[in-house]
């Protein structure tokens, strides 16, 4: 276990919070997208795109301690595994005819952008981050505590 | 007055057996020295390695390239905390070295 490796795993995170804080960009980016891609000849608006993180388990050395019954694999972080589409909450009607979009009665299909959950979700990753620097520091500080044994 | 065999001790032939063991498995002061050398080179090259790192991260960042601002940063400090602690040993095998010279002959 390298002297680093709390360094490394907060490293995972940092990367994963600024992928869950581009993926709420586009969201928040394309809250009034009615043409984001074409699905038979119609335009479909924009899906809202969520992000799955997972535990990193890392490399085979790691699989094998925990075969081999050593528990002392403190982890290696957090990876994303994928970038969704919400297929489950449908599509807001607005009544707008004189949209190009409409479709015969008038009504446009906007996308399932809730700008609320995005606001909070932005919140959430910018906290997360902060919470990942100050571990980050706290390590650091460690290290040059260790440095200074003996001195 | 001579040292009665007998009251040598089982301890004190432990002590002499390890003694005699040491002067047969010591290495001549040059291969100690060639091997201290060898040792504190490549502990010096990784340390280097770490800021040659450290400078390839921030590059990438000025040139633009894909690279992650934290990344950049936790390289940086990766490289400074293997620094300071390169330049702790330093501090003590300078301060034994002195050490030995104040020695009174």
């Amino acid at each position: 276990m390298s002297i680093f490796s709390s360094m490394n795993t907060t490293a995972s995170a940092l990367t994963a919070q600024r992928l869950r804080m581009d993926v709420i960009s586009s969201n928040i980016a394309n809250v009034d997208t009615t043409r984001a891609k074409q699905v038979n000849g119609e335009w479909e608006p924009y899906r809202r795109k969520s992000v799955t993180l997972a535990e990193d388990n890392g490399q085979f050395s790691s699989f094998l301690n925990k075969a081999m019954g050593k528990e002392e694999n403190a982890g290696n972080g957090v990876r994303v595994t994928a970038v969704n589409d919400d297929r489950e909450t449908p599509f807001k009607l607005v009544y707008n005819p004189t949209h190009p979009d409409a479709n015969e009665d008038g009504y446009v299909e906007m996308p399932n952008v809730d700008l609320l959950t995005e606001m909070v979700d932005l919140v959430s990753s910018t906290r997360s981050y902060e919470a990942n620097v100050t571990v980050f520091n706290a390590s650091k500080s460690m290290l040059t505590k260790a440095l200074e044994i003996g001195k | 007055m001579a040292i009665n065999p007998l009251s040598l001790s089982v301890a004190n032939t432990q002590i002499i057996e390890d003694t005699n063991k040491l002067a047969t498995n010591t290495a001549t002061p040059y291969e100690a020295q060639k091997s201290f050398a060898s040792t504190l080179k490549d502990a010096i090259a990784s340390v280097n390695e770490q800021q040659i790192q450290s400078d390839a991260m921030t590059q990438k960042l000025i040139n633009g390239e894909d690279v992650e601002l934290h990344e950049v940063m936790i390289t940086a400090q990766k490289a400074s905390v293997t620094l300071n602690a390169t330049m702790e040993v330093r501090n003590k095998a300078i301060e034994a070295y002195q050490e030995i010279m104040r020695m009174s002959i």
